[in-house]
């Protein structure tokens, strides 16, 4: 038994289901409450079989919904709600058996997808640290090989290669590595 | 004299060290590019649909680069070994063009990584999976591409939605425009299936009683090959540079030292 938390004070249960005013399609305009999920006493056995779902799912059933020849239809809440629901057990059309109203119930609202901030890009310690070493050491590689070019013409003249041989008189052994000074060598 | 002697000795012997780690990294490079490249996990359609996939344009750089060392490191053993200046010269040219690539790349990859958080695929998801009214080719294709990638991650990996099947809940999506609620909370998909490709308990899926439907989210499923890709090619590239640049600088020490 399905209705809107206003139709609680005036609510009537001795209306039976498949009546008009209680069917789901004239629900919640000309009906203020409808019943659904109509079953005989066999549906709930106690103990309950193993592998069975104790739940009820009202809305589960989407084919009968404007289909005015089944008013106990179990069709979908088209409105947000809020609703309150209870059981009802009839013997015949007189109630036998009731639970409690339940609390208003509201449905969910779904947002739309473009309300997702998806410009969340931080960047992250690791990636800055990875530039700036890297940048750093290429700068160094860059100035090394300008230096390296720039002092090349002074190299030859001026500096002393450190693997150069200081004296033309001394000549260890006919080297014909190219590493040592010409002049050396040709002695 | 025995000291220079040995002193030229040790060097030539450092870099050619240094050049033959160099050249099987490079080789080491370029095959774990290939893997990336090849997309073994199919989340390559996520990354085209957000149209930033400069994570795949770094793995690709990286082939090239790897290949590029390899040679380079052949020369420089060779240079060495010769004390070859106009070798090693062209050595040091090429490798501070092939160190500015990899370093182009490993930036590439690690500044792009940051970009793929999970508010993004959710927002994709949303919006593409299932889209049935696409606006042109392009988006057409896009959409399929999202739709085919989601419906076989949550088949192999057993999860749906991005953080968990509430994501449908949620959210108003493209999915939701062509399938009502009452019937499809989340896509079947996310519900166990049997061997057939059928819901165990579709009942039970549809009202989200645990063991009929996939409750975790699907996003470890994506962050987790993306992040090896991305990191996997930042980082390895640069271990190499680090290394790259001592061997570049021994290299340019020894060429200023040799004469013709």
């Amino acid at each position: 038994l399905v209705l809107l938390p206003a139709a609680v004070p005036t609510f009537n249960n001795s209306l039976g289901p498949g009546t008009p005013e209680r069917s789901f399609q004239g629900f919640p305009d000309t009906a203020p409450a409808y019943l659904t999920l109509n079953t005989t006493l066999l549906n709930y056995p106690c103990p309950k079989p193993p592998g069975d779902i104790t739940v009820l799912r009202v809305g589960s059933e989407t084919s009968c919904a404007t289909d005015d020849t089944r008013p106990t239809c179990n069709g979908p809440l088209r409105a947000p709600g809020p609703y309150r629901v209870k059981f009802l057990a009839l013997q015949g059309s007189v109630p036998v058996a009731e639970t409690a109203w339940s609390k208003p119930i509201d449905l969910r609202t779904a947002q739309s997808p473009s309300s997702i901030g998806a410009a969340g890009s931080q960047h992250g310690a690791g990636m800055i640290a990875l530039t700036t070493i890297l940048a750093i050491l290429f700068a160094i590689l860059l100035a090394a090989a300008v230096a390296m070019l720039l002092l090349e013409g002074d190299a030859c003249g001026g500096g002393s290669s450190a693997f150069s041989k200081p004296e033309a008189v001394t000549v260890q052994r006919y080297n014909t590595h190219h590493v040592y000074d010409q002049p050396a060598a040709r002695l | 004299m025995a000291k220079s002697d040995d002193g030229v000795h040790i060097l030539q012997g450092l870099l050619v060290f240094g050049n033959v780690i160099i050249g099987m990294c490079g080789i080491a490079l370029t095959a774990e590019c290939i893997f990336f490249v090849s997309d073994p996990h199919g989340l390559y359609p996520l990354l085209e649909a957000t149209e930033n996939d400069d994570i795949y344009a770094a793995a690709w750089i990286g082939i090239f680069v790897g290949f590029a060392l390899f040679a380079l490191s052949i020369l420089g053993i060779i240079g060495v070994i010769k004390s070859s200046r106009t070798l090693l010269l062209v050595y040091i040219i090429l490798m501070l063009i092939t160190y500015a690539f990899e370093m182009a790349s490993c930036i590439t990859a690690a500044t792009h990584r940051d970009f793929l958080t999970p508010n993004l695929f959710l927002k994709q998801m949303l919006e593409r999976y299932q889209k049935s009214e696409t606006d042109n080719n392009n988006d057409k294709w896009m959409s399929e591409g999202v739709t085919k990638t989601w419906d076989k991650l949550m088949l192999q990996n057993q999860c749906c939605g991005v953080q968990g099947p509430s994501d449908w809940q949620e959210y108003t999506s493209a999915f939701r425009v062509t399938h009502n609620d009452a019937d499809f909370p989340w896509p079947r998909n996310c519900c166990v299936l049997d061997a057939r490709g059928s819901p165990v308990n579709l009942d039970g899926c549809k009202l989200g009683v645990p063991g009929y439907y996939n409750s975790n989210g699907c996003y470890d499923a994506i962050s987790g090959p993306l992040n090896t890709h991305a990191w996997g090619v930042a980082w390895f590239g640069f271990a190499i540079l680090c290394w790259t640049f001592c061997v570049l600088l021994g290299t340019m020490f020894y060429w200023s030292r040799i004469g013709y």
